[in-house]
């Protein structure tokens, strides 16, 4: 099952402070979407609204055509996939995963069933019989997401679920939980704070901060053509260029920018000289940190090619392509 | 150094056991007087013990104040806790403070209080009294135990029922009570204890049905004998036997 979710005028507030202002969001059904943003940007509050564990302030939570803004979570078409897998520690795996199947009245077998067949798609079939502290980190995810998706949800909500695992584990599982989300077509919100995760998993990322979504799209776009200097410098490096360099203004409130694999020893624009003074090796470039010669105070990161690599020291002209133009931080 | 630490140790459990190996050797002595020398065993004095109604009778008594007034306490504090670890109230620290200050109160005060209420309220003394005053000084206990048990851990579990399309009332009973099962064992049991050896409360608060303990010091005023040291054996087997269940069914779980 799967659903399309809109989110209309949404803000919250705790108290004093203002968690959530004036979100705006539609998702597709069957999206995989990734809330992307720092630690108290308002991404978990807006999943706990998603989820019906917060009521909003003001604003309207549409989940397939239907207003559930005031909702409670039990009986919405939502689960969660929480942060501390939140795993029954007194029941079997299969009694975990068929909990939902049991709240909504379904006979042992029938959902022993579907508990089996939920955690053959998350490979612990196996283990249905264990009890969770019997399980790694990892399984233990696994289950949480059997779990979760076993009442065949509309939407799927998982908040910084791949945060406690190790940068292997990590990776394996971002890949699972798409192969997962594509083999269930349901609508997946997924919060994290790892822009790397988010470019790898998501169809759609919309980039919070300070309770406001900055910019809405694909992975593609909010890289490469982001609409503000924030989620620009979140989604990876960026280097600001002078507009008297880049030979025009940029226009009121808005600078030039561009990637670090945009600034190389060729291109359209000229930055002047500049001095290496650090380089790392990354495997596929060399991520290096020049100075310029002219302006002291302005610094490029660039990714240059293997064999390419200047002598630390060494001043040569910069050049800089395709730069983005950015709405600058107010 | 290693021998001095045996000494110590071994130094230490006949201070507390010597008592009650006494108590217990001497319940087998078969003269009237439960002093030196020795000169058991027997089993008459057990013999008498269980044949005589009023002391039976007092033990029943004893029992069903004791699971009757820890299964109330229980209850009461394991809403309470609940109630206060989950949602939060004004002068939330103010009623924990109050729910537990009974414990800092000594059982004659407690008992006095009681009584004085009970008079005013033409309430006689009886098992029910008895059994009201326990609760009183079993549910602090309870719900310190129960509260302290509730971690965030839990509170997740229980949002993640929720959220699986649990009821109020389901999640309670299928996540919340499962989850605190070794708290609440723990509890139910220390109450059961702490009932079950009371004497000020039952003493002051009993009058025609009595206790087990208020029983056996109205027997000790007639003198010693070894009877009262069997029944006391009896008394110690009972809590024993309460440790061992509490062993087995909590500790070994949550070792687990």
């Amino acid at each position: 099952m799967t659903a399309n979710v809109s989110l209309q005028a949404l803000s919250h507030n705790f108290g004093e402070f203002q968690a959530l202002d004036d979100i705006n969001l539609e998702f597709a059904a069957g999206e995989f979407v990734v809330l992307l943003g720092p630690s108290g940007c308002g991404k978990s509050t807006l999943l706990f609204i998603l989820g019906g564990f917060l009521t909003p302030t003001e604003g309207q939570v549409w989940i397939g055509g239907q207003d559930m803004s005031r909702v409670a979570a039990k009986d919405r078409p939502t689960t969660t996939m929480f942060q501390d897998y939140a795993l029954f520690p007194h029941m079997t795996l299969r009694d975990n995963v068929g909990f939902g199947l049991r709240m909504r009245g379904q006979g042992k077998a029938k959902r022993n069933a579907k508990a089996d067949e939920m955690l053959d798609l998350v490979g612990l079939l196996d283990k249905a019989g264990r009890k969770p502290h019997e399980l790694s980190g990892g399984q233990r995810q696994r289950v949480a997401l059997a779990r979760a998706l076993a009442v065949e949800p509309e939407v799927l909500l998982l908040d910084e679920p791949l945060g406690a695992l190790d940068l292997k584990l990590r990776r394996q599982m971002q890949e699972e939980l798409k192969i997962i989300q594509r083999k269930v077509g349901t609508t997946f919100v997924h919060v994290t704070h790892d822009q790397e995760e988010a470019m790898a998993i998501a169809d759609r990322i919309a980039v919070m901060n300070a309770g406001k979504v900055e910019h809405a799209g694909s992975p593609e776009e909010v890289y490469l053509r982001p609409k503000t200097l924030f989620s620009a410098n979140f989604m990876g490096d960026l280097n600001i260029l002078p507009e008297a360099q880049v030979g025009r203004a940029a226009g009121a409130g808005m600078v030039y920018a561009a990637r670090p694999e945009n600034i190389g020893l060729a291109g359209e624009i000229s930055l002047g000289d500049a001095r290496l003074t650090e380089a790392s090796f990354f495997g596929t470039y060399h991520r290096c940190h020049f100075q310029s010669v002219e302006q002291g105070g302005q610094t490029y990161i660039a990714h240059l090619p293997i064999g390419a690599l200047p002598q630390q020291g060494e001043a040569l002209p910069l050049f800089a392509s395709s730069p983005m133009t950015l709405k600058a931080d107010v | 150094m290693r021998t001095l630490g045996w000494l110590y140790m071994a130094a230490i459990f006949v201070f507390i056991f010597l008592p009650v190996v006494v108590l217990v050797l001497f319940s087998f002595q078969d003269s009237r007087l439960p002093v030196p020398p020795f000169d058991g065993p027997t089993l008459k004095w057990y013999a008498q013990v269980l044949a005589d109604r009023g002391m039976m009778e007092a033990l029943r008594n004893s029992l069903v104040v004791a699971v009757v007034s820890s299964a109330v306490a229980l209850l009461l504090g394991f809403f309470a806790a609940q109630g206060l670890a989950r949602v939060r109230l004004p002068g939330s620290a103010l009623m924990r403070g109050l729910l537990i200050a009974p414990m800092t109160v000594s059982y004659l005060i407690i008992a006095l209080g009681l009584l004085t209420v009970f008079n005013n309220l033409g309430f006689r003394p009886s098992l029910w009294a008895t059994g009201i005053g326990h609760v009183v000084i079993s549910l602090p206990l309870c719900f310190a135990i129960l509260f302290a048990a509730m971690g965030d851990h839990q509170k997740n579990a229980e949002r993640a029922a929720r959220d699986l399309g649990a009821s109020d009332l389901q999640v309670l009973f299928l996540v919340t009570a499962p989850m605190l099962k070794p708290a609440l064992l723990a509890a139910f049991f220390l109450s059961v204890t702490f009932s079950w050896d009371e004497f000020i409360i039952a003493f002051l608060l009993t009058r025609f049905d009595v206790t087990l303990p208020v029983e056996i010091w109205s027997m000790l005023r007639s003198g010693l004998s070894p009877a009262t040291n069997a029944i006391g054996s009896l008394v110690f087997l009972v809590s024993i036997v309460i440790l061992i269940l509490l062993e087995l069914t909590v500790f070994r779980k949550s070792k687990t």
